[in-house]
């Protein structure tokens, strides 16, 4: 089947329902991005990674191991990536690594507690209801399943609209 | 905004006015943050940076603020550049990846970049030592954006940013000094040395990584959590001074010793500077360096700091082509350079000549 917006061949195909209507969209992997609707990663190696993680266990001991292995829910970000980049994925991350940040904290900054400006309107990162929608529309498009992630992307529109 | 103005014009910041201009250029503040709602900009899709853009973009213009938005995805990379030397983006910015802007004040002392390391890093620049006025402008500023967005915020941590090292307040205070005798007499490495020991940083022109080029430094605070915005402002506000006196020392010492040789430094900096045909960049920032602290002595009289501080930055690679309204290679840089040179000292000289 080709795409329906360029000649390539389709490789996104996706159903939705909309006022009562059935309504189908088959794009290649580029015109899918375009879309918002990413082709989904490939699936890590898992034997590959099993290895991996025997080796941090063994050179660098369980609990640092256990903080390795750790990875942030919403963003998908291991603490390992972190550490090798120095950019955090999501204010979740905050988090997700307590325990790796708060020595990182103190060694930078002399200080673990913040003292200043504090904004008027407050939304606890953890409770943030549009950064877990994010984190499940990439995982339903990671998972293959367009149907949800299009429902789910059009409730952050919807939303967006309403703001 | 019509980049192409730029080259006709100059920054609050290049005004050569405000306190203690004579060493400090400008004063600038910044503060980053970030939308509570997505992830940092280094692992958010290009849908949504395009969507944080649409939000931040939407989000000023409720305000009323008046800041013109530019897409940097849209420049050429002359114009990035250009951006990038007038200190209004990053070099981050300019070659960072997928939608990202900047939003500029008319007079250039405001800027908001928008996808950089952060989703917002929100400038304020002002010419001379005036922290404390920059703090008031960015502070109303941030208040005002933050009356539209949710910040990703927590209590025990502050604003939260992509990287862990501007956590907190999110602020880096920074000023920009001028320090030719501290850098000629080999001084400037103990007033580093005390700096580190304070927590701050120095850098040169360009941030991190560059070469203090002209003789120019800048220093800022590296630590952003644990203390309140108004103390690092205090801290940096108290050593500053310290810096200045030890460069006007340095520089009657020098005076003191070796007028005349001095006096003859200057004078054939700016002998050169007005007659040469050809001139690298490294040599006219050097030369310009000389010829500032000339004017400052009062071993100049018929050149204004103003021209001085604009001639630094539009010898610059992209000012220069965008002046010259053409790409150039370096050798035809150099020759446009002196050229542009020539006729700014010319003109200078002519109406201090007409003032008298």
């Amino acid at each position: 089947m080709t795409c329906q917006r360029c000649s390539r061949e389709a490789s996104v195909h996706l159903s939705e329902t909309v006022d009562g209507q059935r309504r189908e969209l088959h794009l290649c992997g580029p015109c899918a991005r375009k879309a918002g609707l990413t082709p989904p990663d490939p699936p890590p190696n898992a034997a590959l990674e099993a290895i991996v993680d025997h080796l941090i266990v063994q050179h660098v001991g369980e609990l640092v191991g256990e903080l390795a292995r750790t990875s942030c829910p919403l963003c998908g970000l291991k603490f390992m990536d972190f550490r090798t980049g120095g950019r955090l994925g999501c204010p979740n991350d905050y988090e997700a690594f307590t325990p790796g940040l708060l020595p990182l904290l103190r060694a930078a900054h002399g200080a673990s507690r913040h003292v200043g400006k504090i904004p008027r309107k407050r939304t606890p990162p953890s409770r943030s209801p549009r950064l877990r929608l994010r984190a499940r529309l990439r995982e339903a498009i990671s998972r293959e399943e367009y149907e949800l992630a299009a429902a789910i992307r059009d409730q952050l529109r919807q939303e967006d609209a309403d703001q | 905004m019509n980049l192409d103005a730029l080259t006709r014009t100059s920054g609050e910041w290049l005004r050569g006015t405000g306190p203690e201009s004579d060493i400090v250029i400008c004063s600038r503040i910044r503060l980053a943050r970030n939308l509570a709602d997505f992830p940092f900009t280094n692992r958010a899709s290009d849908t949504e940076k395009t969507e944080i853009e649409r939000i931040c973009r939407a989000t000023m213009d409720k305000a009323g603020l008046e800041l013109d938005y530019q897409s940097v995805v849209n420049l050429d990379a002359l114009d990035r550049q250009l951006l990038v030397e007038r200190q209004l983006i990053s070099r981050e910015l300019s070659t960072g990846e997928g939608p990202r802007g900047v939003a500029i004040g008319p007079r250039e002392n405001v800027s908001v970049m928008v996808n950089e390391e952060d989703h917002l890093r929100i400038q304020v620049m002002n010419s001379g030592f005036s922290l404390a006025d920059v703090w008031e402008q960015i502070n109303t500023l941030d208040d005002q954006i933050e009356e539209y967005l949710h910040y990703a915020f927590n209590p025990q941590l502050g604003y939260l940013t992509a990287c862990p090292t501007n956590v907190g307040t999110g602020i880096r205070v920074g000023v920009m000094l001028h320090l030719p005798a501290l850098a000629n007499t080999k001084q400037i490495e103990k007033v580093f040395r005390a700096l580190h020991k304070l927590n701050l940083a120095v850098r040169g022109l360009y941030g991190e990584g560059t070469q203090a080029d002209g003789d120019f430094y800048q220093i800022s605070n590296q630590q952003t959590l644990g203390k309140s915005e108004r103390e690092l402002i205090r801290n940096l506000s108290e050593v500053v001074p310290q810096i200045i006196n030890y460069e006007r020392q340095a520089r009657q010492e020098w005076i003191g010793q070796r007028r005349q040789h001095l006096h003859d430094q200057v004078s054939r900096a700016y002998g050169v500077l007005k007659t040469a045909h050809t001139i690298s960049s490294s040599e006219t920032m050097h030369l310009l360096s000389s010829v500032r602290m000339g004017v400052n002595l009062g071993l100049i009289d018929d050149l204004e700091i103003r021209t001085v501080n604009e001639l630094f930055i539009h010898t610059q690679p992209a000012h220069l082509q965008k002046i010259q309204g053409e790409p150039l290679e370096v050798d035809e840089r150099n020759i446009a350079r002196a050229g542009y040179i020539r006729r700014r000292l010319a003109s200078d000289n002519q109406a201090a000549e007409e003032r008298e």
